[in-house]
């Protein structure tokens, strides 16, 4: 059982005897102290697509999944390659399948990440929570703040933008937290 | 055939939640010809408001809609063919199988807490849990196109306009009231919570050379109020003066009669989400004391109906009533943005009205419910 705030993206849970997939969750603290999570579900049977609005302590029948490890092989338009990193079987995505972590998915990325299984079948991939990426574009250092609290916009690789510390040049390498979308964690060691 | 709808209120905080049920619920008996039952766990919350019910009674009728009291032994009954949840209540699980078991399923809704954040948008309307094959949906009050939209009754606007107009209604409504205004004084109601920056907005205006009248109808303020003073035992009906300002003490009223007190005023201060949208309508500046939330998320909320309310502004009545607001919020001094608020009030005036309007050119809350039930049957 999960409860409507405990739904992130790679969850999957059954509805009326199918299994759906959370794409997306958004968390958002309604009025009062009530929350809810709006969720883009995709029926893992049909590929329907819908989204739904829960309560945060709306309760839910989660799906038990396998897990495996994987790293990217390859992208080739709006398809992800992922390679099971112990029996080198091949599995394809789609972007909308990994959309919350399409921003911190590039090219060459080596991370080992957590390729997650619906009977047998790659429903989706979850990234670890600390990744390394190199900044690709930022302006310079406008106050020479070294405290890492003066924040400023940078750019990765593959277009994604992120606020980064003032003291982060073009070509370094940052520490991101992929959990709740993603935020620049330092410069990576 | 006329539709059932039955209303669920918890009173969870003063008369917010039992404010906004009640007005809903007797619109849709007279505009919209339903039936509706209004279910409420606290009928002391609710005398306040309508004095006219009795509280020993399981249910009674009033204005044409059926008030029954929601006990904690729920009885045997039939679910109706709309089901509102107000602000995300718990329906009674007896009363959830009853919806199941009606030959026509019923339209179940969340009537969830009104905000200004862009996210109130892209979840209006859509669909939630299902108990059994009944399906909950949340809809959203709000401010923008998309969204529910905000309570207003027909004729409303019109009828604020006629009472502005009208000098002699004000004079003896608020002689009713036992409020004698001097001529030339600005006109103030308080409603709020206690807020720490209420000494230094007193402070200011009994510091003006312009004269301010203060009404606080009863309520949580009033310790506040006293402590400014120097006094203890403000009841109803108590005026007392210092400098530039005058205090006056008010009985509840109610809320027919509270928004002819915000059509007089100036200057309204308000807080919770009822007072604050009836400021709206009355077309006059305000100030809104937001229901604080964990973590400041209320911050937020707040500075989102900032961002829609501003514009238009110039830069510097955005300034005062934004820094007003902030301040009131934070329980800040108020002094500084109250002299600024003071140099912009014709602004302030004109871009109340016009805000009004605005909002009045949208469908209202409860016309909003009723072609949602429709464009799902």
């Amino acid at each position: 059982m999960k409860t409507g705030k405990e739904l992130k993206p790679g969850t999957v849970i059954r509805l009326e005897n199918d299994p759906w997939l959370v794409q997306k969750a958004e968390f958002t603290k309604s009025g009062r102290n009530s929350a809810i999570m709006k969720t883009k579900l995709k029926n893992l049977l049909t590929g329907y697509k819908t989204e739904i609005v829960y309560s945060a302590d709306d309760k839910l029948d989660d799906v038990i999944l396998d897990r495996k490890e994987a790293t990217l092989s390859f992208i080739s338009g709006d398809t992800y390659t992922f390679m099971d990193t112990t029996d080198y079987t091949m599995y394809e995505l789609n972007a909308e399948d990994i959309e919350s972590v399409l921003p911190f998915i590039e090219e060459g990325m080596t991370d080992v990440c957590e390729a997650v299984f619906f009977e047998e079948r790659l429903v989706s991939v979850e990234l670890p929570t600390t990744i390394v990426r190199q900044v690709d574009y930022t302006e310079g250092s406008a106050r020479g703040d070294t405290s890492g609290k003066v924040m400023k916009p940078a750019k990765l690789k593959n277009g994604t933008e992120l606020s980064v510390a003032d003291f982060i040049e073009i070509g370094d390498m940052i520490e991101i937290d992929t959990r709740e979308g993603g935020s620049y964690k330092g410069r990576a060691k | 055939m006329t539709v059932r709808w039955d209303i669920f209120c918890t009173v969870v905080d003063n008369f917010g939640d039992i404010g906004v049920t009640w007005r809903l619920a007797r619109q849709l008996v007279a505009e919209h010809q339903c039936a509706v039952r209004l279910w409420v766990d606290d009928l002391r919350a609710f005398e306040r408001l309508c004095p006219q019910i009795d509280i020993t009674l399981g249910e009674q009728w009033q204005q044409g809609v059926q008030v029954c009291h929601w006990p904690e032994i729920w009885p045997s009954t039939d679910a109706a063919d709309v089901v509102i949840a107000a602000f995300a209540c718990q329906l009674p699980s007896a009363y959830m199988d009853a919806m199941a078991e009606r030959q026509t399923t019923p339209l179940w809704m969340n009537l969830d807490y009104l905000s200004a954040e862009d996210w109130v948008i892209g979840c209006h309307g859509l669909p939630s849990v299902k108990y059994k094959h009944v399906q909950k949906y949340f809809f959203f009050p709000g401010f923008r196109e998309g969204t529910g939209g905000l309570l207003r009754e027909a004729g409303l606007l019109e009828r604020r306009q006629q009472f502005q107009q009208d000098a002699q209604a004000q004079r003896i409504f608020l002689e009713a009231l036992g409020v004698h205004r001097t001529p030339g004084s600005r006109l103030i109601s308080l409603f709020a919570y206690e807020n720490a920056g209420l000494a230094s907005w007193f402070d200011a205006m009994a510091t003006d050379t312009h004269a301010s009248h203060v009404l606080i109808p009863e309520g949580r303020v009033l310790g506040d109020v006293q402590r400014w003073l120097g006094i203890d035992g403000l009841k109803a009906g108590a005026v007392q003066q210092r400098g530039a300002l005058t205090v006056q003490v008010l009985p509840f009223v109610r809320q027919d009669q509270y928004d002819q007190l915000l059509w007089c005023c100036d200057f309204n201060a308000v807080r919770g989400e009822d007072s604050f949208v009836r400021a709206q309508w009355a077309g006059r500046p305000l100030l809104w004391h937001i229901y604080q939330q964990e973590e400041d998320v209320h911050l937020e909320k707040l500075e989102a109906f900032l961002r829609l309310y501003t514009h238009g502004l110039s830069q510097p009545a955005e300034k005062a009533i934004s820094g007003l607001w902030r301040s009131w919020n934070a329980g800040l001094d108020m002094a500084e943005h109250w002299k600024m608020v003071d140099q912009q009030q014709q602004e302030l005036l004109e871009h109340a009205q016009a805000w009004c309007l605005e909002q009045a050119s949208r469908p209202d809350l409860a016309a909003a419910l009723v072609k949602f039930y429709v464009n799902w049957i």
